[in-house]
């Protein structure tokens, strides 16, 4: 993949070829079985019989983290998790992708103290931010489409380039650095606030 | 005898048959999934959803007093709002209503302690698909507060 990603210009072939990448992996979401705090508990009812995520294709979750595509972070991250988690995300496969669930790892929740990690995007770029407290298991699905929708805009062979501006319905190629995707954009996002 | 018995048992499968009895007779329930997009699950009737100013059915006007006693109770300290008052007129307007949504645990109290009537200005409505790509648009603004948050589209 490593050879193909971004690399190409449009045309006939290669937005037909992005076009299925695209739906193969938005449909095959594997998450990571990452449960902290009771948010876990949602994400598997969310999982269960009753919601039933394999309607997304993210039914399998994961032991391993090179296994994985979609790491959910459900829970409190503390301080004292935060090295293990990033270094799980390090080992997941790109492409690779995080939903942070709840308020405790969007933002630290209720928890402003000094063993808690105030949002887990301090460590790691997410992707999409499911509020609640916990968040219903719908919820987390409506997060699941959002991620979906995400990748489904994001290319995978072609060129990285590729802005819809803000009002606008087609992309246009802009030149903008290469190297300011995944982390450094969060990192950026941290220090705004 | 106990030996006849196993081996007729063994002989006319009983135990598988027992076995996939069990499995008929689940089969023919109805489907336990709800189809989450297309059907939505009523919540229950105290559900606490997202924060929501209301205004008055009939009028529109805004009911919130500016009264900051929502600010106060929460125990998180998420809610900043403020108003100004008209020159000859005892009731003041609400200005900015700015909620940080990222940290709410959803507890109710900020509608609780609310006291206008008969239309509270603050309730916990029924929305809970919140899901945002940055932080920054957990915020909400007063003009958010009012109409619930719409679907984000992702833009790159």
């Amino acid at each position: 993949m490593g050879l193909i990603e971004h690399r190409f210009e449009d045309n006939f072939i290669t937005t037909q070829v992005d076009r299925i990448l695209t739906w193969a992996r938005e449909n095959s979401l594997w998450p990571m079985g990452f449960g902290l705090a009771c948010c876990a508990i949602e994400m598997m009812a969310a999982s269960a019989s009753r919601y039933d995520i394999a309607r997304f294709g993210s039914e399998v979750f994961r032991a391993s983290p090179r296994q994985a595509d979609l790491l959910i972070v459900a829970g409190t991250v503390t301080k004292k998790m935060a090295p293990v988690l990033r270094r799980l995300y390090d080992q997941m496969p790109e492409p690779k992708w995080v939903i942070s669930m709840g308020a405790c790892s969007n933002a630290g929740g209720p928890f402003p103290t000094y063993s808690v990690l105030q949002g887990v995007d301090k460590i790691v770029p997410v992707d999409v931010y499911v509020s609640g407290c916990p968040p219903r298991p719908e919820a987390l699905l409506y997060g699941l489409m959002r991620l979906q929708d995400k990748i489904r805009r994001e290319n995978t062979v072609l060129r990285r380039e590729r802005v819809i501006p803000v009002g606008a319905t087609e992309p246009v190629l802009v030149a903008t650095d290469t190297t300011s995707h995944g982390f450094t954009r969060n990192n950026t996002e941290a220090k705004n606030e | 005898m106990q030996t006849v018995a196993r081996w007729l048992r063994t002989i006319f499968l009983v135990d598988l048959i027992k076995g996939l009895w069990v499995t008929a007779r689940y089969t023919p329930q109805p489907a336990f999934t709800f189809q989450y997009p297309a059907e939505r699950r009523p919540v229950a009737p105290r559900f606490r959803g997202l924060l929501r100013l209301q205004v008055e059915p009939e009028t529109g006007a805004a009911t919130c007093i500016v009264c900051d006693q929502c600010a106060r109770v929460c125990p998180d300290d998420l809610i900043a709002l403020g108003g100004h008052r008209e020159p000859g007129q005892k009731i003041k307007i609400l200005d900015y209503f700015d909620f940080n949504l990222s940290r709410c645990s959803f507890c109710g109290l900020c509608a609780e302690v609310c006291p206008t009537r008969p239309v509270k200005a603050l309730i916990m409505s029924e929305d809970y698909e919140l899901g945002t790509y940055t932080r920054d648009r957990q915020i909400l603004r007063i003009d958010e507060m009012y109409d619930g948050v719409p679907i984000e589209h992702y833009v790159r």
